[in-house]
C-alpha cells in the first residue's frame, strides 16, 4: 500500500470513527436523561397527609401517595377512600398538571374546601394547602425524596 | 396563595399563541458540542470524498459544506436567542443525517436531477442543499415559534378533512410517475402531498385517541370471544384501514399505506395498551393485502420479487439485486466515499439511487459499520421523540409526540428494510437522506414540532373541566 | 399522564413496548446489513453479474489459460475503444475452455473460474482486503492439464460425427483431453463484432454445438457398463473370478430366460460349450454371464458401487457435469429397480442406465488405478502477482481392493488383446504397449443405429492414460470407437499414431 492510499484509508476510517463518536455522545446524553427521569418521582409527585379524621377512617397521620389523577370519595373504587357520612361517593379529583396541583369538586353534596374556602368547579392549590372533604382534612405535601 | 387567587373557573382553552416571546437567551451547550462533532465529521467526510475524486486532501465542495454548516450555526444561535428549553439532541441528529445526504448527493452524478430556478439550472447536490437549508429553517422556526398546541388539538376533524381533501386531490389530479400517482403539480411547483399527509394523520389520531382513550380501553362490544371497542369508535379505525387500501389501489403507493397503517396501529397500542386491537388491525391488514395481491398484478410482482429477486434479474428484480450487490461490495468498512458504485454505461449501478436507494449507496461506500451508525441515529431520533411523549404534560401532547416519532422512525424502517430485502421495496423516502424537497420539509416539520413539544417550560394544558369525560367516568366508577 | 384507575393503563409502559419493538426491528435491519455485507459479501461481489466485476472485465485484461505445456488456450485482444475482449486459438477447445462474452456471459472454464480470471482472489479474506491496495484486481493465469495437440487430435478423430472423447491420467485425475463434437468457434462469440450473429446461429443449430457432450451428454452405455457390474460383483463378494453359473453354457443357444424376458448373446458360435468365467465373459462380452452376475450381486450393491465412482450425482469437476444413473429409482426392488428384468438389462448397460462419457472414463480410471479413483480435474495451478498456487490431486475414495482391480484389469486386457477379444475391439491396441479396454454397442431400442462406445487404459501394467470414446449412433463399438481410442492412446504414449 502506498502512502497516499494509506492516508486516504486513514481519513475514511476517521470519518466512520467520528460518526460513532457522535452516536456515543448522543447515547450517553440519552442515558443520563433517562436516569434523571427515573429518579424524578414522575408518578408520585406529592402526597396527602391526613391531619384530621373524626371517623377514624382514614387514620390521622396516614400519608397517601398521589398519582397524576387521584379520585377521592366514599366509594371503594376511589384511590383515597374516605369513610365519612359527609363525603359523597365520588367527591373530588386531585390532578397534577404542568407542575401544578388542581382540585376539582365533583358536584358533591357538601362541597370540597381548600384552606377553608369552598371550591367551585376547579381550583389550584400548592404544597402546604389544606384540603377538606367531608369532615376529613388533608395537607398536600411534597413526596419525601 | 389567597382563596381568591386559588379560585379558577375552568376556562376551556389557553390564551392565543404568543408568537415571539421576550428574548431571553439561554445557552445550549450540549447542542453546540454535538454540532461541533457533526461539523468535524462532515469536514473529514468531505476531505475523504475530495481525496478519492481529485487525489488531493481538500474538502470536495467547500462552498456547499460551508453554507450548510453556517446554516446549522445560525439555527443553533436562533434557538439560543429564543431561549426555550427544548430538546438539544434532535437538531444535531438531523444535521448529521442531512450532512451525510449532502455528501452523498455531491458524490453522485450531478445530472441525475436538473432543476431550473429563476433562470439558473442547479444539479443534484445544489438542489438538495437548497432543500436542506429550507428544512433546517422550517424545523428551527417551528421549534421556536410554536408555543401552544390548541390550533392542532381543537381542530382535529378539520385537519382530518384537509388531509382527506389533499388525498382526494392527488387521487384525481396527481401525475403518474413510474406507475405511481404521488405527485401533485400546481404550476411550477410539484410536491408529494403524502409526505404532509402523514403529519396530518398523526395530528388527527393524537386528538382522537387522547379524547376517546378511556372509552377505547374500558368499553367493549362483545363479538363472540372477541372484545372490541364500542362500535361508533370502531368506525374511524375501519375508515383508516379503507384509506390505507385506497392509497395502495389508486396511488399504487405500497409504502405510504404501510406507513399509515403501521403508525396507526402503534399509536393505538400506545394509547390503549390493548393488544387485541392491534391483532385485529394486523389481521385486517393481512387480509386486505392478500386480496389486493390477488387482484393487482403490480402488488403481486412486488411480493414475488421480494421473495426471490433473482427470478427476474434483468426486469423487476434488477433494482433490489443491484442494491444487495452494493452492500456486498461495501463489506464491513465500505469502499470509502466516492470509491464505490462502479458505473454501468455512465450511470450509477442502482436505478433511482438518490431517492429509493441512498442506504444501499451508503452501504457500499461506508460499509456495514457506517450503515449501522446511520440506523443508530434514526433510533436516537425515535427515542427522543418517544421520550418527549412520555414526559409530556397530557395525553394529547404525549400521543402527538409519540406519533411524530413513529412517523419518522417507521418510514425509515420501511425503506431501509426494502433496501435490505427484509420487506418488499416501496417508494417511501429515507427521512433526511433521500433526495426530495417534500420529504425534507415534511420531516423537518415533524422534528420542529417535536422540539416545540419538548419545551420543559411549556404552559400547562387546560385543567379538566367539570364537563370533562374523566369526571363523568370517575362518577360512573371503574369497570 | 393518565394514571391507573380501574383498568386503564398509563402511557408509559405501552410506549416502552413500542420503543422495544422498534429497537428490535432496527436490530433486525442491522443484522440484515451484516448478512448481505459480510456473509453474502464474498459470493455476491465475485459473481459475474456484479457491477464492479463487469466494469473490470472491460478494462482489466483477463488472466490467460494455458495448457500443460504452456501453450496459450485463451488470451486477450483490445478493440478500437480500448476495451479488452477474448480470443481463442482453436474451436476444438470451445466446450472446455468456453468463452467470455460481454453480452452472452461466460461458459466453460471461463465461467467456473471467472472470479480468478477477472482478478478477484477467489478467497474471501484477500478479496475483502484487496480494496486497501492500490491495484484492486489481480487476474490469475490458469494452467490446465489439457494437452492441446491431443485435444485437436481427438476432435479430428471424431470428424464429422457427433460424439465425445475423454482422456485422463488415472494416477492423478488430470484430464488430458475433453473433446465434444460438433464444436464451435468461441472466438466468434467473444468478439463483440460478431457475437450476436454467431449466437443466433449456434442456438438454432439442431446439432447443438453448444452442448459439451463429454460432460453433459447422457447416453445408453451398452456393454461398457459391464465393467461397473463386475466391479460391484467382485467388490461386494457376490462373485469370484472363477464364478460360472449353472445356466451356462446351455442358455447360450436360446438365450437366458429372466422372468419371461430372454437375454441373448451373439458370441456363442465361437465359445461353443465352455462355461465362461469372469475373464472369458469380459473378453467376448457375454450378456448372459453379466446378467446373472447382476442378479447375483443385487440391485442395491450395483447402485452402491456405481455411486462410489460418481453415479447418482453430478461429478465434482471444474466444469458442470450431469449425473449418470443406473436406474431411475422408481421401482421398489432393492436399489430402486422395478424388477429382475430391469436389473438384468441394466447389468449389461441397457434398460434405464444413462451415463456421461466422463463418468465412463472414471470407471476405466478406477480399474487402471488399482481400485482408487482420483478426482478428475483440469486446473493444475493459478498464477497471479503473488506467485503460483498449485491445485493437487485429490482422491475420491477406494472403490475396490487392488487385488480385485487387477483381476478386472487382466480381463480388460483380454478384451483387447485376447484371440476372441481383439475381434470386438480391433484397432484399440496401442502398438508395443499392453492395452486394456472394453467396447460397447448401445442399442437404442429400434430408433436407429446404436451408439459406439469404448473405454480403456494403457499400459495395463502401469496405466498412464485412461480413455472413454463415444460416437453417437455410429454402429458397433469395436468398429468405430475402438480404433479412435487406440489412435489417441498411441499418440499420447508413443508420440505418434
Amino acid at each position: 500500500m502506498d502512502g497516499f492510499t494509506l492516508v486516504l484509508w486513514g481519513v475514511r476510517i476517521l470519518f466512520l470513527a467520528l460518526l460513532y463518536l457522535f452516536l456515543a455522545r448522543v447515547v450517553r446524553a440519552l442515558l443520563r436523561d433517562l436516569r434523571a427521569a427515573a429518579r424524578e418521582p414522575a408518578d408520585r409527585p406529592g402526597r396527602l397527609v391526613v391531619i384530621e379524621s373524626p371517623g377514624g377512617e382514614p387514620a390521622v397521620g396516614r400519608s397517601f401517595g398521589l398519582d397524576v389523577i387521584t379520585p377521592l370519595g366514599r366509594d371503594v373504587n376511589n384511590a383515597i377512600v374516605i369513610e365519612d357520612p359527609f363525603a359523597s361517593a365520588e367527591h373530588a379529583v386531585l390532578t397534577y398538571r404542568g407542575r401544578s396541583w388542581y382540585l376539582e369538586d365533583l358536584d358533591s353534596t357538601n362541597g370540597s374546601y381548600i384552606n377553608g374556602q369552598p371550591v367551585d368547579g376547579v381550583a389550584a392549590l400548592t404544597y402546604g394547602d389544606e384540603v377538606q372533604v367531608g369532615q376529613v382534612r388533608f395537607r398536600l405535601e411534597r413526596t419525601r425524596a | 396563595m389567597t382563596a381568591e387567587a386559588a379560585r379558577t373557573r375552568s376556562t376551556g382553552s389557553s390564551s392565543l399563541p404568543r408568537v415571539l416571546g421576550p428574548i431571553r437567551p439561554r445557552a445550549r451547550w450540549q447542542e453546540l458540542r454535538l454540532l461541533l462533532v457533526v461539523a468535524a465529521a462532515l469536514v473529514i467526510g468531505s476531505v475523504s470524498l475530495g481525496a478519492t475524486v481529485t487525489g488531493s486532501f481538500a474538502p470536495y465542495d467547500p462552498w456547499g459544506l460551508g453554507i450548510y454548516l453556517a446554516v446549522l450555526l445560525g439555527a443553533h444561535l436562533a434557538q439560543v436567542l429564543a431561549g426555550r428549553r427544548t430538546d438539544q439532541i434532535l437538531l444535531p441528529a438531523v444535521a448529521m443525517l442531512g450532512g451525510i445526504s449532502l455528501l452523498l448527493m455531491e458524490r453522485l452524478p450531478k445530472d441525475l436531477v436538473v432543476q431550473r430556478f429563476f433562470g439558473t439550472s442547479f444539479g443534484l447536490a445544489e438542489v438538495q442543499l437548497i432543500w436542506l437549508v429550507g428544512a433546517l429553517v422550517v424545523a428551527t422556526t417551528v421549534g421556536i415559534v410554536v408555543r401552544s398546541d390548541s390550533w392542532l388539538r381543537r381542530y382535529k376533524y378539520t385537519w382530518a378533512a384537509v388531509g382527506v381533501g389533499l388525498l382526494l386531490l392527488t387521487f384525481v389530479l396527481g401525475s403518474e410517475i413510474n406507475g405511481q400517482r404521488l405527485t401533485l403539480q400546481i404550476g411550477p411547483v410539484s410536491g408529494q402531498p403524502s409526505e404532509l399527509l402523514k403529519v396530518i394523520l398523526v395530528v388527527f389520531l393524537a386528538g382522537y385517541l387522547s379524547e376517546n382513550r378511556a372509552l377505547l380501553v374500558e368499553q367493549d362490544t362483545r363479538l363472540g370471544p372477541l372484545r372490541l371497542p364500542p362500535l361508533p369508535y370502531l368506525a374511524p379505525m375501519v375508515a383508516m384501514w379503507a384509506i390505507a387500501l385506497g392509497i395502495v389501489v389508486v396511488q399504487r403507493d405500497l409504502g405510504a399505506a404501510l406507513l399509515f397503517f403501521g403508525v396507526f396501529l402503534a399509536l393505538l397500542y400506545a394509547a390503549t395498551g390493548r393488544l387485541s386491537l392491534v391483532v385485529i388491525g394486523l389481521v385486517l391488514f393481512l387480509l386486505g393485502s392478500a386480496v389486493m395481491a390477488n387482484l393487482f398484478e403490480h402488488i403481486r410482482t412486488r411480493i414475488d420479487i421480494w421473495i426471490d429477486p433473482f427470478s427476474d434479474p434483468l426486469g423487476a428484480g434488477y433494482q433490489v439485486i443491484q442494491a444487495l450487490h452494493a452492500f456486498a461490495r461495501g463489506g464491513l468498512l465500505g469502499m470509502g466515499l466516492g470509491g464505490g458504485l462502479p458505473e454501468i454505461g455512465g450511470q450509477p449501478p442502482i436505478p433511482e439511487i438518490h431517492t429509493d436507494f441512498p442506504l444501499a449507496a451508503l452501504g457500499e461506500e461506508l460499509g456495514i459499520v457506517g450503515v449501522v451508525a446511520i440506523l443508530g441515529i434514526y433510533l436516537v431520533i425515535i427515542e427522543r421523540g418517544l421520550r418527549i411523549g412520555v414526559a409530556a404534560a397530557d395525553d394529547y401532547r404525549s400521543l402527538l409526540a409519540i406519533g411524530l416519532a413513529l412517523v419518522v422512525g417507521i418510514q425509515a424502517f420501511i425503506i431501509a428494510a426494502g433496501n435490505l430485502k427484509v420487506l418488499p421495496l416501496t417508494g417511501v423516502t429515507l427521512p433526511f437522506i433521500s433526495y426530495g424537497g417534500s420529504s425534507l420539509l415534511a420531516n423537518a416539520l415533524v422534528v420542529g414540532l417535536l422540539m416545540a413539544l419538548s419545551d420543559k417550560g411549556v404552559e400547562p394544558p387546560p385543567p379538566p373541566s367539570s364537563r370533562s369525560r374523566w369526571a363523568r367516568l370517575a362518577r360512573r366508577g371503574a369497570g | 399522564m393518565l394514571a391507573p384507575t380501574g383498568r386503564s393503563r398509563p402511557l408509559g409502559p405501552t410506549t416502552i413496548h413500542v420503543a422495544l419493538l422498534l429497537s428490535v426491528a432496527f436490530a433486525v435491519l442491522a443484522g440484515a446489513a451484516g448478512y448481505w455485507g459480510v456473509v453474502r459479501g464474498p459470493d455476491l461481489s465475485r459473481s459475474p453479474d456484479d457491477a464492479a466485476v463487469i466494469a473490470a472485465g472491460r478494462t482489466v485484461p483477463r488472466g490467460r489459460i494455458l495448457d500443460r505445456d504452456g501453450t496459450v488456450l485463451a488470451s486477450n485482444l483490445t478493440d478500437e475503444n480500448g476495451e479488452v475482449y477474448r480470443v481463442y486459438p482453436s474451436p476444438t477447445l470451445s466446450q472446455v475452455v468456453g468463452y467470455a462474452s460481454r453480452i452472452y456471459g461466460r461458459a466453460g472454464l471461463e465461467r467456473t473460474f471467472d472470479a480468478e480470471l477477472t482478478g478477484l482472489a477467489g478467497d474471501p479474506w484477500t478479496d475483502a482486503f484487496a480494496k486497501f491496495g492500490a491495484d484492486r484486481f489481480d487476474p490469475k493465469d490458469l494452467s490446465v492439464s489439457l494437452a492441446f495437440d491431443l485435444q485437436r487430435a481427438a476432435v479430428s478423430a471424431l470428424g464429422k460425427r457427433r460424439g465425445a472423447v475423454v482422456m485422463l491420467d488415472p494416477r492423478t485425475g488430470e484430464v488430458l483431453a475433453l473433446a465434444s463434437t460438433p464444436t464451435y468457434n468461441a472466438s466468434d462469440l467473444a468478439d463483440p463484432g460478431t457475437a450476436a450473429a454467431t449466437f443466433e446461429a449456434l442456438r438454432d443449430d439442431e446439432a447443438e454445438p453448444l452442448l459439451p457432450r463429454a460432460t453433459l451428454g447422457r447416453y445408453v452405455p451398452g456393454s461398457v457398463f459391464k465393467i461397473v457390474t463386475v466391479i460391484a460383483g467382485l467388490g461386494s463378494g457376490a462373485i469370484t473370478p472363477d464364478t460360472t453359473y449353472r445356466e451356462q453354457p446351455r442358455s447360450e443357444r436360446n438365450g437366458l430366460l429372466v422372468e419371461g424376458f430372454r437375454v441373448r448373446d451373439g458370441h456363442h458360435p465361437e465359445t461353443g460349450s465352455t462355461a465362461l468365467d469372469l475373464t472369458g465373459a469380459t473378453e467376448v462380452s457375454c450378456n448372459l454371464w453379466y446378467a446373472l452376475t447382476g442378479l447375483e450381486t443385487g440391485g442395491q450393491a450395483l447402485v452402491d458401487y456405481a455411486a462410489r465412482m460418481g453415479f447418482g450425482a453430478a461429478i465434482p469437476f471444474d466444469l458442470p457435469t450431469a449425473a449418470s444413473q443406473v436406474t431411475n429409482g422408481r421401482g421398489t426392488d432393492p436399489g430402486g429397480f422395478v424388477d429382475d428384468v430391469e436389473l438384468a438389462n441394466a447389468s449389461y448397460g441397457q434398460a434405464e442406465t444413462f451415463v456421461t462419457p466422463l463418468q465412463m472414463a472414471l470407471v476405466a480410471a478406477t480399474v487402471a488405478n488399482d481400485g482408487e479413483l482420483m478426482r478428475p480435474r483440469l486446473v493444475t495451478a493459478l498464477t497471479g502477482k503473488n506467485g503460483t498456487r498449485a491445485v493437487g490431486p485429490e482422491s475420491m475414495g477406494r472403490v475396490l481392493s487392488d487385488a480385485d482391480a487387477r483381476v478386472i484389469n487382466a480381463a480388460m486386457v483380454a478384451a483387447v488383446e485376447g484371440p476372441l477379444g481383439r475381434r470386438f475391439t480391433s484397432g484399440a491396441k496401442v502398438p508395443g504397449v499392453t492395452t486394456a479396454g472394453k467396447s460397447g454397442t448401445a442399442e437404442l431400442g429400434g430408433s436407429g443405429e446404436p451408439h459406439s462406445w469404448f473405454i480403456g487404459f494403457a499400459p495395463a501394467e502401469d496405466p498412464q492414460v485412461a480413455i472413454a470414446v463415444l460416437v453417437e449412433q455410429a454402429g458397433r463399438g469395436g468398429e468405430v470407437a475402438a480404433p479412435i481410442a487406440g489412435r489417441l492412446m498411441s499418440l499420447w504414449l508413443n508420440g505418434a499414431e
